[in-house]
């Protein structure tokens, strides 16, 4: 029993180390939806390079897998009990968590809204990209890609996020609108090797597929991985960044993808809290921006400077 | 107590019959359970139900509460012949059985506990009505003239007053016939004075109590009239006044079978284990014996006077707070079953099935489980072969009957069985063999054949422990017994004089909890 | 007398056996039937390149399946498997990449640290007699924890050591037979699987981890310590999810750290479907490899006929209930 209470103290005492300090700064809470991918680590970076510009101090938190709605909500009101002067937040859900954000706008918190935003009037303003847009452009991208006719297929992250979702839609409504394009099937995962799979199955039942869509990191990791399995020629284009996605481009397993400005989306959400506390009247909605980068491009410091590995 | 045997005597005798039974039978696959047993129970008497264990009391009064169908006979409740398909028809009849283990939900109150599955409900019977259980329970406690909270959880209660609430739990089906298995076995001196008590006052409203137990002071209290039962046969039912304690005894044991094959042999001089004050949990109470080498030392006693415990403790299956084992003449601790096992000690369960065999694999491995290592190649790799050649020749000396060494020892008969533990044991060497019940579960004819197997393990010089409920058994085989109750040893007997009497005086010998 | 000239086909004719064997043939015959049905729906889905997509989808699961298998046999549970298998592929990352070590030290080290960490929660089971549901319960989590803490949440890549990213996917047999195009991991878990039966009733821990499973108390009562092998059967288990972390880190190029949780989940369910006895005593790895033939090609096949992705959940939930409910009135008859 003692060692056991000596293990629990310096379990403890390690985690009290890790834990950041905050003073006298001013202290923003900022709640992301996951550490999956390494999106959220350069989302983290921005968030971090603009509190320490601002002078401010952070706490950047969000559950283990972007499905944890419910993590999300008991992270928001344990943060809420900080007392943070601001709070930026990235929604998994755009209704489930609005009793938990009430609190903070019954304090009086300012809250900005990071990567998509909420169904309610309560944050201060929402820094995302418009997903929409930039799907629709990656499948403009792969029509050009594959001659403007064919097969295609869409390998999407997320059944009901909002981003899963809006890249859905975008990437859907854009094909339609190319006639001798016919989008065969769509399938859902977000893990490397689970997608990679979905993949390889989606090209045997189709061995005519041109092109293929994948709408986040993993998918498009997954999409190189079974691409360089299967020795298939179809055309891919991802969306986000990371190493293996970089190197998928470079060797020519991806003809490209969409990236957002993940630093540009952190450096929002801190900037724009530290503006409303100025009371500076804000946009309903910063739009972060998108690019579709390619081998040619990588090197161009505007895009560089936006991917991530 | 005198006077109180005088206080209830033989005037509530009279009242009408409750239950009868006539000529009931029973058989089991391989044993004739209940060969005609005759008993009637009235309102208002205590009728104690006495024999020895396996005599057939509880197959009576399982056959009584509907858990079993009589082959043949009637059962008579209110002067009309009925049948009990299962337990729930038992209740319905007012039968209700206070088991010697208490069936309670410890987490759930009193109340809960007595109308479990019949709570009044209110609000579109969706809701329960704990105001009216409460009080619903706390009226049988009334009645009984007892004080228990009716909101009470009954895990945080003693045994003593748990056994009150599934008494009140019985009351509360309106049973005019209450069964009760051996209910003084947890209880002091103080709660059985109080349970009495009750008991009176439950005769005084017309219950009829069917008290089954062993010990004789209190059958000599309570009861009214006793029946006693032997080997599944009905014997005699006689008014509990004008009979002597030893009269019941010689009843239960019968008459001294012919000691045709009484214990032979030479037993040694060289003294192979000596234990000497073990105290161990609560049924081992400061145990001291010797065992000899050719020698085979009976325990007998009572269901739960402690003899197993005593066996579970030498071997290390079970703590063990003081008390000293030498073997061989070395002082040995022996912490557990494999420190025992490398002292040459082996432990035959009475539960084979739990604790003998390991019924999904096949003889084979049964046989050479406690010396697998002994069976590898380079330490890991089975020698499944030589393993089998092992094994075949234990299951041709023992005479296994097994279609192959391979088969599943689930599929073996019980006596085949023990004849696997007990070539276990003997591969590996043990010399000092504890049999817990060695015959149980295993037929007549199988019997004689264990018994003959033991007496020649012995007379190969092993020593041998037999515990066994069965007198005969331990008449038969040992040639010292020690006598148990309630966790000490009450005295020791030479197996060649020891009578079944001798042995039942020691094994009642209860010391006063009072004391 | 018969009994002397024992064979290993009368092993196979005893009880214990002939549940297992039968549900086995359940089993397969699922299999069989689900193989049938998507070549009947889908023109495309019974080709030799398909064959090879399931067969590489399978592999990780199903050796993360032998763990569990192992493990379930004995009458525990593993729940720390994919976790588990994350944190050896990390360690293979750390050891390789981080510290610059060759791959002869870095893979047996990530075995080894899978081993170890496996005997840490056997030693827990065993000794402090903490139920294994618990204590792998506690692994998962912990394990998941350390992943994210060790990696500081970002991949390790092993673009350093090119040679590990080819271990899983390349196809060394295609040198002998070219065309055949098998990769490795499918290889490795074919390998493994038959070490495993090996091992399970060949060896002395195999021995011990059916009786363990099938009476552990009259083991006990023989005078087994029984602690060690419990200890032996989760190390030997990690171990396993050492190798599947390897199959999965080499075919991804990367130790992902916030993988893992989940596998587990699949894992078990393998092992039930292919009528491993969740109560104990009872199970093959060969009905393993079967299970999770069984969910690859449930998945596989409903994605050929392009059929929604949440269906594919219904079908595997299906089938598990099916299987379980198979193996309880198997075991009662038998």
């Amino acid at each position: 029993m003692k060692k056991l209470i000596a293990a629990a103290a310096l379990l403890g005492a390690a985690m009290a180390l890790t834990a950041t300090a905050h003073a006298d700064a001013p202290y923003y809470a900022i709640i992301a939806k996951g550490f999956d991918h390494q999106f959220w680590q350069a989302v983290k970076k921005g968030a971090e390079d603009q509190a320490k510009a601002d002078g401010v101090t952070i706490t950047f938190e969000g559950p283990k897998t972007e499905a944890e709605i419910d993590k999300q909500i008991d992270i928001l009101n344990a943060d809420f009990a900080k007392k943070p002067v601001g709070l930026g937040f990235a929604a998994l859900d755009t209704k489930a968590e609005t009793k938990a954000l009430q609190q903070y706008a019954d304090a009086k918190i300012p809250i900005v809204a990071f990567d998509s935003g909420v169904a309610n009037d309560l944050p201060v303003t929402t820094c995302t990209t418009d997903n929409v847009a930039a799907a629709a452009e990656a499948a403009k991208q792969l029509a050009k890609a594959i001659g403007d006719e064919g097969e295609v297929a869409d390998e999407i992250h997320d059944q009901t996020s909002a981003t899963g979702l809006g890249r859905r839609k975008g990437f859907e409504e854009e094909i339609a609108k190319h006639p001798k394009i016919k989008l065969v099937d769509t399938k859902f995962a977000n893990a490397d090797a689970k997608a990679a799979d979905d993949i390889k199955a989606i090209l045997t039942a189709h061995p005519n597929l041109k092109g293929i869509f994948a709408s986040n990191e993993g998918a498009a990791n997954g999409l190189a991985i079974a691409k360089k399995e299967t020795g298939s020629k179809v055309i891919g284009i991802g969306f986000d960044s990371g190493k293996k996605q970089k190197d998928a481009i470079m060797s020519g397993l991806l003809a490209g993808s969409i990236t957002q400005n993940p630093v540009g989306i952190g450096q929002c959400a801190v900037s724009s809290l530290t503006k409303a506390l100025k009371g500076e009247k804000l946009e309903k909605v910063i739009d972060t921006g998108f690019y579709y980068y390619t081998k040619d491009n990588m090197s161009d410091p505007k895009i560089a400077a936006v991917l991530y590995d | 107590m005198s006077s109180s045997e005088k206080s209830h005597g033989a005037q509530s005798v009279s009242g009408p019959k409750l239950i009868e039974l006539r000529d009931i039978e029973k058989r089991f696959p391989g044993v004739h359970a209940l060969r005609g047993v005759n008993f009637d129970l009235r309102a208002g008497e205590v009728h104690a139900l006495m024999g020895e264990n396996g005599a057939g009391k509880s197959t009576l009064m399982k056959i009584l509460t509907g858990v079993y169908q009589p082959d043949s006979g009637e059962i008579i409740v209110g002067g009309k012949t009925v049948t009990m398909p299962n337990p729930r028809a038992g209740q319905d009849l007012g039968i209700s059985i206070i088991h010697q283990e208490l069936y309670l939900m410890n987490h759930l109150t009193a109340a809960q506990n007595i109308f479990i599955g019949r709570e009044p409900r209110k609000g579109l019977g969706i809701f329960v009505d704990n105001q009216k259980l409460n009080a619903n329970a706390a009226a049988i406690f009334k009645r009984m003239k007892i004080d228990i909270s009716p909101e009470i959880e009954v895990g945080g209660l003693t045994v003593a007053l748990q056994q009150l609430v599934e008494i009140a739990k019985a009351l509360s089906f309106n049973s005019k016939v209450l069964i009760m298995d051996e209910p003084t076995s947890a209880l002091n001196e103080t709660e059985v004075a109080h349970l009495f008590a009750i008991i009176k006052d439950l005769k005084a409203n017309g219950v009829g109590i069917v008290y089954i137990t062993h010990k004789m002071d209190e059958v000599k209290q309570i009861a009214d009239r006793i029946t006693v039962m032997r080997d599944g046969q009905y014997i005699d039912t006689l008014p509990q006044e004008d009979t002597p304690i030893s009269k019941i005894i010689s009843l239960m044991v019968g008459r001294e079978l012919a000691h045709a094959s009484r214990a032979e042999g030479k037993v040694g001089h060289e003294q192979v284990l000596k234990v000497s004050g073990l105290n161990a949990g609560k049924m081992v109470k400061d145990v001291s014996f010797t065992l000899k080498k050719g020698e085979i030392l009976g325990f007998a006693g009572l269901m739960g006077a402690g003899r197993t415990e005593v066996a579970r403790a030498i071997f290390g299956a079970d703590k063990v707070q003081s008390g000293e084992i030498e073997i061989h003449g070395k002082k040995v601790k022996v912490k557990s079953p494999a420190d025992a096992v490398k002292q040459g000690l082996a432990y035959l369960s009475e539960d084979r099935k739990r604790f003998g065999v390991v019924t999904g694999l096949s003889v084979r491995d049964n046989v050479t489980l406690p010396s697998w290592s002994r069976f590898t190649t380079a330490g890991f790799l089975m020698k499944d072969r030589e393993m089998n050649k092992t094994a075949a020749e234990y299951v041709e000396k023992l005479k296994v009957k097994t279609p192959s060494v391979s088969q599943i020892v689930r599929l073996l008969s019980g006596g085949n069985q023990q004849k696997v533990v007990i070539s276990k044991w003997l591969l590996r060497d043990c010399d000092v063999l504890f049999f817990d019940e060695p015959t149980r579960g295993i037929d007549v004819g199988a019997k004689a054949e264990i018994y003959k197997l033991l007496q020649s393990l012995a007379e190969q010089g092993k020593a041998i422990v037999v515990i066994s409920s069965e007198l005969e058994e331990v008449l038969r085989l040992s040639h010292r017994i020690i006598v148990m109750c309630e966790g000490r040893i009450t005295g020791e007997l030479d197996g060649k004089t020891a009578t079944q009497e001798s042995i039942m005086h020691l094994a009642t010998q209860r010391q006063s909890k009072a004391a | 007398m018969n009994t002397t000239t024992v064979s290993q086909t009368d092993f196979a004719k005893s009880g214990m056996f002939t549940v297992a064997t039968l549900q086995k043939a359940v089993a397969f015959a699922v299999l069989l039937l689900l193989v049938v049905f998507f070549s009947l729906m889908s023109p495309v889905f019974l080709s030799w390149s398909n064959a090879i997509n399931i067969m590489t989808a399978t592999s990780v699961n199903a050796v993360l399946g032998i763990a569990c298998t192992l493990v379930i046999i004995s009458a525990g549970i593993d729940l720390s498997v994919g976790t588990l298998m994350t944190f050896c592929s990390i360690i293979a990352g750390v050891l390789s990449i981080n510290l610059g070590l060759p791959l002869w030290i870095g893979i047996p080290g990530a075995l080894l640290s899978g081993a170890a960490v496996g005997a840490c929660s056997g030693a827990i089971i065993a000794y402090l007699k903490i139920p294994p549901f618990i204590v792998t319960l506690g692994f998962m989590r912990a394990l998941y924890g350390l992943n994210i803490v060790v990696t500081s949440a970002k991949p390790i890549y092993f673009d350093d050591q090119p040679k590990y990213s080819l271990i899983s996917p390349d196809s060394s047999i295609s040198a002998l037979i070219p065309g055949l195009g098998i990769p490795n991991a499918v290889f490795v878990m074919v390998l493994l699987a038959i070490v495993a039966a090996i091992v399970l009733n060949r060896t002395i821990l195999g021995r011990f981890i059916y009786a363990l499973g099938s009476n552990e108390e009259a083991v006990r009562l023989s005078g087994v310590n029984v602690n060690i092998w419990k200890v032996g059967i989760y190390a030997l288990s990690g171990m396993i999810c050492g190798i599947a972390g390897l199959l999965l880190s080499s075919r991804l190029g990367s130790a992902q750290p916030a993988i893992g949780m989940g596998y587990e989940l699949d894992a078990i369910a393998a092992t039930v479907i292919g009528g491993t006895s969740l109560a104990g005593g009872r199970g093959t790895i060969l009905g393993t490899i079967i299970g999770a033939f069984i969910i690859s090609i449930l998945s596989n096949g409903l994605t050929v006929l392009s059929v929604a992705d949440e269906w594919k959940y219904v079908a595997t939930g299906f089938i598990l209930v099916t299987a379980v409910y198979v193996d309880m009135r198997l075991k009662y008859r038998g």
